[in-house]
């Protein structure tokens, strides 16, 4: 229970410079050095695979597989498929979210 | 606005949308900090701090349960996917000059890698302008909406689920950025990875889900190496 003011305080700083040593490392310590080519490959993947993943994650709620709701799953593909047709993002958000809503309505 | 320089007035265009979808992810974790076991102060003063929404909800809300040590240890796993960022944005950083190579970090929130990786077109500098606009726009207006959410927040029903906005938003950005096969197969792994294996605590099936996710997209795209070259930040 991390709930006295100066524990909290505490860990919100542990987490903002563990955040700050992530995002700085690599643009810090790469320097002047180029990153190879098979790595930069790899790295171009980063963003799909890395986004998707923590979208499972955010669905569970971690609560494991117990966490995934239809409606939710319905909002989620009706957001991708609005976004596929137009590239627009608050479309696809709208479509989700007034999905979400539409099924909450129904049932 | 006519007198901001065109780099930055692009980025303020191009932020705006990714922010509104933002929106609802700042009211939720405004309402978060009022329900949450540390003091409001504290946390709200993790937009300062820490400035990554998804560990910051984790430290918001875990806090009335987790030991300190497995609440950092959470909020760490989920930030280890910025690491991949830093690496992907590194070379655009060989020729800025160090000030902004140590501060630029601070800002590297996804929304920003998203922007700022796809800009490949611009120089040097303007990518710098570019950068540093969209990461003051998305500080400025995550603290304001985040104090909105704090402040009025709790006067929405839970009813609406506000919760789910932000897998629907980054399930768009995803859909968005796929430009090819490998990148299809990328996301569709690291779905399946982090689903299998939802029983890691401490939020581990982020992490593997991505590895796996990397390597399928990886092992694709040099299956097919020989096709036309490629623009490395096409998925966003």
């Amino acid at each position: 229970m991390v709930v006295s003011f100066v524990a909290a305080l505490a860990a919100v700083l542990a987490v903002g410079v563990l955040t700050y040593t992530a995002r700085a490392g690599p643009i810090l310590l790469l320097g002047d050095r180029a990153l190879p080519a098979e790595a930069q490959r790899a790295l171009r993947y980063v963003g799909p695979a890395v986004l998707s993943a923590l979208i499972v994650s955010l669905v569970a709620g971690g609560q494991g597989v117990d966490g995934v709701d239809p409606e939710e799953i319905a909002a989620i593909a009706a957001g991708c498929m609005v976004a596929a047709r137009t590239k627009n993002l608050i479309a696809a958000l709208v479509a989700g979210m007034g999905v979400l809503w539409l099924l909450i309505w129904l049932f | 606005m006519s007198r901001l320089h065109p780099a930055s007035r692009r980025a303020l265009r191009e932020s705006w949308p990714l922010f509104i979808a933002a929106v609802p992810f700042a009211l939720v974790l405004g309402l978060a900090m009022t329900e949450s076991a540390i003091p409001v102060v504290v946390a709200w003063s993790s937009n300062l701090v820490i400035f990554a929404g998804a560990a910051q909800l984790a430290t918001v809300t875990l806090a009335a349960t987790a030991t300190w040590g497995t609440l950092v240890a959470t909020a760490a796993v989920i930030n280890l996917r910025h690491l991949m960022y830093s690496a992907a944005l590194a070379p655009r950083f060989r020729r800025q000059p160090a000030w902004f190579r140590w501060l630029a970090p601070y800002f590297l929130i996804d929304q920003v890698f998203a922007l700022t990786s796809a800009r490949t077109e611009l120089d040097d500098d303007d990518w710098r302008r570019y950068y540093l606009t969209a990461a003051s726009f998305f500080m400025t207006s995550w603290c304001a909406a985040t104090t909105v959410g704090l402040v009025a927040g709790s006067a929405i029903p839970a009813s609406w689920r506000l919760e789910v906005a932000p897998a629907v938003m980054f399930g768009g950005l995803v859909v968005i950025g796929l430009t090819n096969r490998p990148g299809a197969l990328a996301a569709a792994t690291g779905a399946a990875g982090c689903f299998v294996s939802l029983g890691v605590p401490n939020h581990g099936g982020i992490l593997i889900g991505a590895t796996a996710g990397v390597l399928a997209g990886y092992l694709a795209d040099r299956a097919r190496a020989r096709d036309a070259a490629e623009d490395p930040a096409a998925w966003s």
